[in-house]
Parts: structure tokens; C-alpha cells; sequence
């Protein structure tokens, strides 16, 4: 929850996710996304891909619950959009991060991206908030 | 008559068919599949017991659109990416109506072969009539 007013370059706190297969099979199924890649190793490989990867989808959900964390439930997002930039592997933690790049009146402007644990930007993005 | 050796390419075909709509569907928006979809994403916020988290609707609709033609391109698809708009919030129990659009279809060379890039947008209507979310998604072949 935001507790003291909001000001450019304020970073929002960082969220750390631990994926697991486990939780790719559990998006699977939450989503109804059964594209192989993301729970046969054999059907990922086939694809020339190292192995089986996070959904794209399920790390804009982890970008999208940094935000409604950070903005808490009086505030209200207007826009969010990401892209999914680089692969993300179960078992290689995924760190969530954002900073405000402007506010303008009650709007903020967010920038929003994955990290994997060699820093590199898996996944970018930005998102408008609503603060009321 | 001799055979056309050379017809349209995939990417041809599919620019052929940019404007085509999917079939709509309708779907109510259940508990158990929100809290379900909260648990696959590890959101414990209590909020979503009655409201659904920002990506929730892509649950309600197919992830890649139902494009024969793009199968016969490359050996799988990724995900390019989402943006999402918001105009109204989605609770437990709305029904919303969707269906997902193809709005442009390009071919890019990546380092590691061609890519093909479908560009969707669906709409999710509530039961008011009223768009809810709408989604602009971008779809690869490789």
C-alpha cells in the first residue's frame, strides 16, 4: 500500500518469484494455456528451446500483482502492457521490479520488468495507475 | 494446364485473413477458477476473492488464436507480449463475452531463421454491454 505521496523515481519494492514446473502446470490449468512447451521437456526441445519456460502470461501476472501491491486497492490500473523479451526458466528465480517515471495530476506511469539472476530484462514493460 | 508451383506463401495467406474475427464465447466468471488461477500466479491478496487480478481474462479465451495456416509456420509458437486497458473491473459472477480478432499478420528475420508475427486484440464485454478489458496480443511463429 502507498503509504507517502508518490514521486518519479520512487522504485516500487521488488517481488521475488521462485518458479517451479509445479506452478507452470498450475497456470496451465488456471489458464487453460496446454501449450507443451511449458510442461513436456521433450516437446520444448523439439522446438530448439533449452527446455520448458514460464508462460509470457505467467509473468505479466507476476508484473501485474507487483503493481497491485504497490498500489493497493484504492487505486485503479488503466493500462499494462509488457513484452516478453528473454526465456525464463523453472527453477531460476524471477525478480519483479518497477520504478515511477512520471506523475502527472493522480495518474503514474510505471516502468515494470522480470529480472532473471543474471540482471538481464526478460520481460519489460509499463503500466498507468490511477491513484485516488 | 500446368500446376501453380509457386502459391501464396503462409504469410500471404494469413495477411489474407487479417480482420477475421473467432467465434464468441461466453463465460461466467466462477470462484473456484479465480482462486485457482491467484494460486497458479502465488497473489494471496484477498482482493481477488471477489474481483479478478488484472491478467485474469486471458483465462476466458484461447492464448493463440485458431489459425491452421499458421501451424504450417516454423516449429512453435512464443509469445511476443500483452497490453492490456481497463475500463471496468471484472467480479465473481459476471459473464463476459469475448472474441478475439486478428489484426495484422508480418514476417521478421530473426538471427536464428524468419519469424511470423500475429497481431490479435480481444475484446471482453460484461454482461452491461460494456467492454471491460481490452487486450492487444502479439503471437510469434518460429
Amino acid at each position: 500500500m502507498i503509504t507517502t505521496p508518490i514521486v518519479a523515481g520512487q522504485q516500487l519494492p521488488d517481488l521475488l518469484k521462485n518458479p517451479t514446473t509445479r506452478q507452470l502446470v498450475q497456470y496451465a490449468g488456471a489458464s487453460g494455456d496446454f501449450y507443451e512447451i511449458h510442461y513436456d521437456q521433450d516437446f520444448a526441445r523439439s522446438t530448439g528451446l533449452p527446455g520448458v519456460i514460464l508462460h509470457g502470461l505467467l509473468k505479466a501476472g507476476f508484473l501485474a500483482q507487483l503493481v497491485t501491491s504497490w498500489a493497493g486497492r484504492s487505486a485503479s490500473l488503466k493500462t499494462f502492457e509488457v513484452s516478453y523479451r528473454g526465456l525464463d526458466l523453472p527453477g531460476r528465480p524471477c525478480r519483479c521490479r518497477g520504478v515511477v517515471k512520471a506523475v502527472d495530476g493522480s495518474t503514474a506511469e510505471l516502468e515494470i520488468w522480470t529480472e532473471d539472476p543474471d540482471g538481464q530484462r526478460t520481460t519489460v514493460g509499463k503500466a498507468t495507475v490511477e491513484l485516488l | 494446364m500446368s500446376g501453380a508451383v509457386d502459391g501464396p506463401t503462409i504469410v500471404d495467406r494469413l495477411k489474407a485473413k487479417v480482420g477475421w474475427s473467432g467465434a464468441e464465447r461466453v463465460t461466467t466468471v466462477e470462484a473456484g477458477h479465480l482462486r485457482r488461477f491467484c494460486e497458479a500466479i502465488g497473489d494471496d491478496d484477498p482482493r481477488w476473492r471477489e474481483e479478478a487480478p488484472p491478467t485474469f481474462v486471458v483465462a476466458l479465451g484461447s492464448e493463440t488464436p485458431p489459425l491452421p495456416e499458421a501451424l504450417e509456420y516454423g516449429k512453435g509458437w512464443l509469445n511476443g507480449g500483452d497490453a492490456f486497458e481497463y475500463l471496468e473491473p471484472v467480479h465473481i459472477g459476471d459473464t463476459i463475452t469475448s472474441s478475439t480478432s486478428l489484426v495484422d499478420a508480418y514476417e521478421k528475420q530473426g538471427g536464428s531463421g524468419g519469424l511470423l508475427f500475429l497481431i490479435t486484440e480481444t475484446e471482453y464485454v460484461n454482461q452491461h454491454g460494456r467492454v471491460a478489458v481490452r487486450n492487444r496480443g502479439t503471437r510469434i511463429r518460429r
